[in-house]
């Protein structure tokens, strides 16, 4: 079964796929394009996403032979994006982290990637806006039906223009979920 | 200041205290779960940031590798964090008994 879907939140992606290996699914893989593929399997797994970049390649084996050690299987990960996915067998050992400490750090990676992420599609924008304008100036001149006709051919690719500031506010709004799980681990 | 690792976390402690042998990390894990009778369960992700970060600081380092695995033992840095640790338990520990 082969699934397609795109997450700006972490956590969400991590909820949503182990709602998938409820219904009796192993993820079998994840391609970067967001096509999750699972397949049916008797035993329960369980998902967790944890956040490691810049592990250069020997840091990255010692972190895959610790986590294998500990029962879990490296599904997908990449430098690129940071995110890693491990699934394992259900049993009574199923987190990552087993203190506040360990979880607060992972929030904190969070934040710090989200941030990075918001302020390069911030950038991004400000180019893309700042030498030209989202409708072609004589849209504005035109009346009646040519100016409704041309309105509606041109808002598609407005709405594409506009991407990078939908993005802005995703990734923003993972900044402050991180936040929010963050300083209330950290007050406890 | 105090060190921002001090006074030691649990896991910290527990981690130390069981790298006065050499172990690699799943080995230290099975051996925090013995000599805390059962009560210090680490997971994978506690486990890898806190090797990483007690080696960050030179309080344990790595002295060789098992497969894949590395192999970490305290240095005399770390050894002195116990010692100064100790100390301080042994007082709040003092303080209990001269309450009775």
């Amino acid at each position: 079964m082969k699934k397609v879907k795109v997450f700006f939140n972490i956590e969400k992606e991590e909820k949503w796929l182990n709602e998938q290996l409820q219904k009796g699914y192993r993820c079998k893989n994840i391609s970067s394009l967001g096509v999750y593929t699972f397949e049916k399997t008797n035993k329960k797994y369980v998902l967790r996403l944890d956040f490691q970049d810049n592990l250069p390649k020997n840091k990255l084996e010692e972190y895959k032979a610790m986590y294998e050690d500990f029962g879990w299987t490296y599904v997908k990960g990449s430098g690129l994006s940071g995110i890693r996915y491990w699934q394992k067998v259900d049993n009574e050992q199923n987190e990552i982290f087993s203190d506040r400490q360990s979880k607060g750090n992972y929030y904190r990676r969070l934040m710090a990637y989200s941030f990075m992420l918001g302020a390069l599609c911030l950038a991004y924008s400000f180019m893309l806006y700042s030498d030209s304008s989202l409708y072609h100036e004589g849209l504005w001149s035109m009346n009646g039906s040519l100016f409704w006709k041309a309105f509606i051919f041109e808002s598609p690719f407005v709405l594409l223009k506009l991407l990078p500031v939908f993005l802005v506010v995703m990734f923003g709004r993972s900044y402050y979920k991180a936040y929010q799980k963050y300083s209330m681990l950290k007050e406890q | 200041m105090k060190h921002k690792l001090l006074p030691l976390s649990e896991t910290m402690h527990y981690i130390l205290l069981a790298l006065r042998e050499p172990h690699h990390g799943y080995a230290a894990m099975q051996k925090i779960e013995e000599i805390s009778k059962g009560t210090v369960i680490l997971a994978a992700g506690t486990l890898y940031g806190a090797i990483e970060n007690l080696n960050k600081h030179g309080w344990i380092e790595s002295v060789g590798n098992s497969g894949r695995r590395k192999i970490y033992k305290i240095t005399t840095d770390g050894e002195a964090v116990l010692k100064m640790e100790q100390e301080r338990l042994l007082h709040i520990i003092s303080l209990y008994e001269g309450s009775d």
